[in-house]
């Protein structure tokens, strides 16, 4: 097929990273086979243009072009048939560069200093992707948390990382991969946090599934006079993100403990409902997940 | 060189989050400026607009007259140090101050004319080869600051930067940041949520709660003169005494106790109508004396308490106990010899004492 077009268009040409690199003067493409080729703008009407879109995928050049290892993870998302073996666990972890202005090239050679060994990134488009985290023996995994900082001022730019769970094998390599990019888009509605794991993430997963009626009356039912007051609102996420621990909570939210006592005892005098016991506590905060969307 | 203005800058998350609230502020050439104020205050996202790492909801922000809203971060020559000092870990010093320069397209005798030059200033010059694992805490806390000054930026961001280190190496780390400001003279805009931090460093403070500013000064006066009582109570340590009374003719009066106000400090309290109403007392715990000297000169603000515990500090004790069944806290030196359950006489130095508004909680001035 590739001799047949050069036929056409005299001026196609394989993609040379050393060389390419934000040349717009081509129009680029991704083969069924992951291979970039451009071909000249001028070469191009917008018909044939409109015609080469229907069997190529039209590819921006600012992204690092697959190698060969994230050719084979693309292959196996593509086709849940195809297995290669992987030297260890694996996890995925998505990104967002949206609200940034950091090019494709820079953030993967920054994301790849990171690590022992190549971590092949798939991208789904300029400003988000899924990065590959293989762990080999002992290795200890990163911590996000503490990366996004190095990433961010190294390359000026807010990044979100949704870190996914480890997995032994890919056989569901592509429910996965999909699940993880539908998880972390309904995450980030829900909070503001940077970094956030899959297992963060759950009760928000749960509460986006719900009808908005249904989010409606949780919200109405539990959280009663407060749904309107942020400040207790704040309160009882803190509190279980404190591990409702009264101390810690009221230090994070500068109180003096017995004023947050005084104001755990009001909420369960006016609701009937003890955040102080886990089960109680977890229901508000679902009721609060609930009332944010 | 660099001006910081900030006109009723303002940022909402999800439509009704406010998280700033019309902040107004300017920032000098060569200032050393902390933002301080409780989690959640809005510090790190002032901080976080003007790194352009969030968007501003509303409002304007300038370096040097020029409007940066719509600057790209990596246009807006800033450099940012944030909380966690990880470095790359397969890469030596060397490479971890220079990998930022690099991605810029720097020249390689330029990256290291300046990873050099910073190397120098932090005293790494010996460690350069070294990966960031054979590195102490503070020392890869000075690689994370190397990598901001390679940048050569006149701006510096620093986001809590030293709250992931000991006690002891935060106190280091404190005056070799200082030490460093004194020698680049460069625009610094710090956030701390540790007041401590906030008085030893700044050239001004900025205490921040809720998204608001709460006061703007010199690290002395917003301690000596606080706005309001939220402000004396987050700086200081141990803080501010709150005690609820009444002022009555020359006194305030708490159950059972009255105390003798100054005359300076009377005047507001007459002018402005609190006579005969309920006020709030903020008295600083140093400004509570246990000196017979000075309880002799002050008949008229001492008083009995039985001290509930007494912390040996080592150059000083700090006191628990009450007063009209309200607590309070005071700081003595520690000669004096005083046990838990013992009855002492204790004077208040009222014209260090400030008067609050119960409602609003302003200082009364």
């Amino acid at each position: 097929m590739i001799g047949k077009l050069k036929n056409i268009f005299p001026s196609l040409r394989f993609y040379a990273p050393d060389k390419d690199i934000y040349d717009d003067k081509y129009q680029w493409f991704l083969t069924d086979e992951q291979e970039i080729i451009g071909i000249a703008n001028d070469e191009l009407s917008t018909k044939e243009l409109s015609l080469l879109k229907t069997f190529l995928t039209p590819y921006n050049i600012k992204f690092p072009p697959p190698n060969p290892n994230e050719k084979k993870w693309i292959e196996m998302i593509k086709d849940e048939k195809i297995h290669y073996p992987i030297p260890g666990h694996y996890r995925f972890v998505y990104f967002s560069l949206r609200y940034s202005d950091i090019d494709p090239i820079p953030f993967k050679e920054a994301i790849q200093e990171l690590f022992p060994k190549d971590v092949p990134i798939i991208w789904e488009n300029e400003y988000e992707g899924v990065m590959i985290e293989i762990q080999e023996n002992d290795q200890e995994p990163v911590t996000y948390e503490q990366i996004i900082d190095v990433l961010m001022s190294d390359l000026y730019g807010k990044i979100y990382f949704y870190v996914g769970p480890f997995q032994d094998n890919v056989d569901h390599v592509r429910d996965y991969y999909f699940s993880m990019i539908k998880g972390a888009k309904t995450a980030l509605q829900y909070s503001t946090k940077s970094v956030m794991t899959y297992t963060e993430s759950v009760p928000f997963l749960l509460i986006d599934q719900l009808d908005a009626d249904v989010k409606t009356n949780i919200a109405e039912f539990i959280l009663q006079d407060f749904m309107n007051d942020k400040e207790t609102l704040k309160m009882i996420e803190t509190f279980v993100e404190c591990n409702l621990n009264i101390s810690e909570t009221a230090k994070e939210l500068y109180m003096h403990r017995n004023s947050l006592q005084y104001r755990l005892d009001r909420f369960q005098k006016k609701t009937g409902i003890d955040i102080r016991q886990f089960h109680e506590a977890m229901t508000v905060y679902l009721a609060v997940i609930a009332h944010k969307k | 060189m660099a001006e910081l203005n900030l006109v009723n800058v303002t940022k909402v998350y999800d439509k009704d989050v406010l998280a700033v609230d019309k902040f107004n502020l300017e920032i000098r050439d060569k200032e050393f400026l902390v933002l301080v104020g409780p989690s959640g205050c809005g510090k790190s996202t002032a901080l976080r607009m003007i790194a352009g790492l969030e968007e501003i909801t509303s409002g304007e922000l300038y370096i040097n007259g020029k409007l940066m809203n719509d600057v790209a971060p990596k246009d807006r020559d800033i450099a940012m140090v944030f909380q966690n000092y990880a470095l790359y870990p397969h890469m030596d010093v060397f490479n971890n101050m220079a990998f930022g320069l690099k991605l810029r397209k720097f020249k390689k005798d330029e990256i290291k004319r300046r990873v050099d030059n910073a190397a120098q200033i932090l005293g790494l010059e010996g460690f350069l080869d070294r990966k960031p694992k054979a590195l102490s805490g503070g020392q890869r806390q000075r690689v994370a600051l190397g990598r901001a000054i390679v940048r050569d930026a006149q701006v510096f961001l620093m986001d809590e930067p030293l709250s992931n280190l000991d006690a002891k190496l935060r106190v280091q780390m404190r005056a070799e940041i200082q030490k460093l400001h004194q020698r680049l003279q460069t625009t610094t805009i710090y956030v701390t949520h540790d007041q401590t931090e906030a008085m030893t460093m700044a050239t001004r403070l900025v205490v921040m709660r809720d998204g608001v500013i709460q006061q703007v000064g010199e690290p002395k006066e917003v301690y000596d003169y606080p706005n309001n009582m939220f402000v004396g109570g987050f700086i200081g340590s141990p803080a501010m005494n709150f005690l609820n009374g009444r002022i009555e003719e020359n006194n305030f009066v708490m159950n059972g106790v009255k105390l003798r106000i100054p005359e300076g400090k009377l005047k507001p309290l007459r002018e402005q109508g609190y006579v005969g109403k309920e006020v709030v007392m903020g008295v600083r715990p140093e400004d509570i004396h246990d000196e017979p000297v000075f309880i002799d000169s002050s008949p008229e603000t001492k008083f009995e308490a039985v001290i509930e515990v007494a912390e040996l500090m080592g150059a000083e004790t700090i006191l628990y106990s009450t007063i009209g069944d309200q607590e309070f806290v005071a700081r003595v030196d520690s000669r004096t010899d005083v046990t838990g359950g013992e009855k002492i006489t204790l004077a208040f130095d009222l014209n260090k004492a400030h008067f609050f508004d119960k409602d609003t909680e302003m200082r009364i001035k």
